[in-house]
């Protein structure tokens, strides 16, 4: 088989989604199937749908049981949070901490994936387990001496601090799902760089990475994305200053009602730009899990 | 690739893991063998920790908790996730928009999602699912002070967020079923159902114990969808072993940092079991790469 062949068949890409040429005839099992699933979205989506028709309700009527489902939209909840509330701040934590760790987590990993995708023997494998190990962990075994530890060197409650956590509890993920993506380039590509002259960090460098474009955009978004869910780690990194949204929207529960609102307000600004990231990463985050045995 | 090469390129990832997992990690099971306060050096009483933890009624309970939710959500995830798969992947243009919505609640940080979804319930929220429960079977629901119908939130919520996962990996796993033991199967007269259950279902075994354990390791961890569904957790039983770990060891009052890490280790020592299958198969594999 030759190199070129291979590289073509050799699914670095995330699958592209093609319509299928099915011959379109709508049997009655089709429709039962397309209702179904029109129905199953809806209650998929149903917490966000409530949590929107509520944050749009003025306070006095948010709470009223039976719900009420007519009502004067108001923004009133938006206002307050914004005002009464640190929120913008909490929100630029939650993004500095997932842009950093996201750099971070890929300049360290894309290297050591590559190294563990062209390097058999013990070493990797040994590595490769205890990544494996070292993502299954439950997180309070390494988060709470982090806590002991931040606390000593004074780091505790920065967003750097948080960031450098995170970079380390997805270092696993990513080193898992940049090496299966590796993987998949064939080795006679490095060959022929290293015969035409390119050290081994430039074939990483200028061979590589360019092939691995999409591989890494979807490492790079799953890592953002677990950064920017991360509620455990930043609840114990952080006490004020450092506090990330969903951190925040925990705290705010057991509130009063209009603070309850306001909590609501905040989960709808964090969720409304992830439902469109999800929306246009779908096919990077369906590539990534079907990249399958990485996850755990 | 040299060795030399491979260790420079490894170097940063094996550093950053083994300062800031390694060594807390070794902190924990140092700890698991301590009396000790945060900040302060501990004492050391031996396997002290280990027998309270295996003796603390409270622990028994939320093993128990963490277990039936597991048992729940896995059995729903197999078979949800097969339906579910099923059915999109059929689909022809609508699929990469259907695959965006169910992939909405998987995104959303599951603090937050629970946030929402516990307000779907909440009386004083005029949740409209509570709402619709009691229309139906003329009782009010305490969801959030009765154990069982609060289990049940916390199971329905955690399908609600992990069936995207389980229904992405069943796809992948179906695309990989050759076209022709299909037909094969048709041919031979078989109904849908049976080509499913005797010829589909068998060959993506794999892939199905793939998102079992991988499901259950995920749920063993259970935390954060329990601190907006289950504000009395410790009082009607319903704390998971995380939360349990959690308000011993860090809540307030609680400082049994001790007691929490000999949990934290056994808890360790139940997942390498578990991961057993896998890492056997990813030595063999890591040796040939």
């Amino acid at each position: 088989m030759s190199i070129l062949e291979k590289s073509e068949s050799g699914t670095v890409r995330p699958e592209p989604v093609t319509p299928s040429r099915r011959p379109r005839k709508y049997g009655r099992a089709s429709l039962l199937v397309g209702g179904a699933l029109v129905l199953i979205c809806l209650a998929m989506l149903s917490p966000v749908l409530w949590t929107a028709a509520t944050v749009t309700k003025p306070t006095d009527v948010a709470f009223l049981n039976p719900p009420q489902f007519f009502y004067e939209p108001t923004l009133t909840s938006f206002v307050d949070l914004w005002q009464t509330t640190q929120f913008y701040k909490y929100l630029i934590n939650t993004l500095v901490v997932a842009v950093l760790s996201t750099i971070a987590a890929l300049v360290i990993g894309i290297p050591a994936a590559y190294a563990l995708s062209r390097y058999p023997g013990w070493i990797s494998a040994v590595l490769l387990i205890a990544a494996l190990v070292f993502r299954a962990l439950p997180r309070f075994s390494v988060v709470l001496p982090m806590y002991d530890i931040s606390r000593a060197l004074g780091v505790y409650d920065t967003t750097f601090a948080v960031a450098a956590a995170l970079v380390a509890i997805n270092q696993p993920f990513s080193i898992w799902l940049l090496r299966n993506f590796f993987a998949e380039i064939p080795k006679e590509l490095d060959e022929a760089a290293m015969l035409d002259g390119c050290t081994r960090f430039q074939t990483l460098r200028r061979v590589m990475v360019p092939l691995m474009g999409p591989g890494i955009l979807t490492a790079g978004i799953f890592i953002f994305l677990f950064a920017f869910q991360e509620y455990l780690t930043a609840n114990i990194l952080t006490d004020v200053s450092a506090r990330t949204v969903p951190v925040f929207i925990a705290t705010q529960l057991g509130q009063t009602l209009p603070m309850l609102q306001q909590a609501g307000a905040a989960a709808m600004l964090l969720t409304l730009p992830v439902v469109a990231f999800a929306f246009i990463a779908q096919r990077y985050l369906v590539a990534g899990l079907n990249a399958g045995s990485v996850k755990g | 690739m040299r060795r030399r090469e491979f260790l420079a390129f490894v170097a940063p990832s094996v550093l950053v893991m083994g300062g800031l997992l390694l060594l807390p990690l070794y902190r924990t099971v140092e700890w698991s063998f301590e009396r000790v306060d945060y900040g302060e050096p501990g004492e050391f009483v031996g396997l002290d920790n280990y027998g309270e933890a295996l003796t603390d009624p409270r622990l028994g309970q939320a093993v128990l908790f963490t277990l039936g939710l597991t048992a729940a959500v896995v059995a729903a995830l197999l078979v949800g996730g097969y339906l579910l798969a099923v059915m999109v992947n059929r689909l022809g243009r609508a699929k990469p928009w259907v695959l965006g919505i169910l992939l909405v609640s998987y995104v959303v940080p599951h603090v937050v999602g629970a946030t929402m979804f516990s307000w779907l319930f909440d009386a004083n929220f005029g949740g409209v699912v509570n709402q619709v429960v009691t229309l139906v079977t003329g009782r009010e629901v305490l969801w959030f002070t009765d154990p069982w119908p609060n289990r049940v939130m916390v199971w329905l919520n955690t399908i609600w967020f992990m069936l995207p996962f389980s229904m992405l990996v069943i796809i992948a796993g179906l695309q990989g079923v050759s076209t022709e033991v299909i037909e094969a199967a048709k041919i031979d007269g078989a109904g849908p159902v049976r080509t499913h259950w005797s010829v589909i279902i068998p060959n993506i075994r794999g892939v199905l114990g793939f998102v079992a354990i991988i499901s259950i390791m995920d749920i063993l961890r259970t935390f954060d969808q329990l601190i907006p569904l289950s504000p009395q957790a410790v009082q009607i039983g319903n704390e998971s072993i995380m939360l349990y770990i959690y308000n011993i060891a860090f809540q307030d009052g609680g400082q049994q940092l001790g007691l929490g890490s000999a949990v934290n280790v056994l808890l360790i020592l139940l997942i390498g079991l578990l991961l057993f299958p896998f890492i056997r198969d990813v030595a063999r594999e890591a040796r040939q790469a």
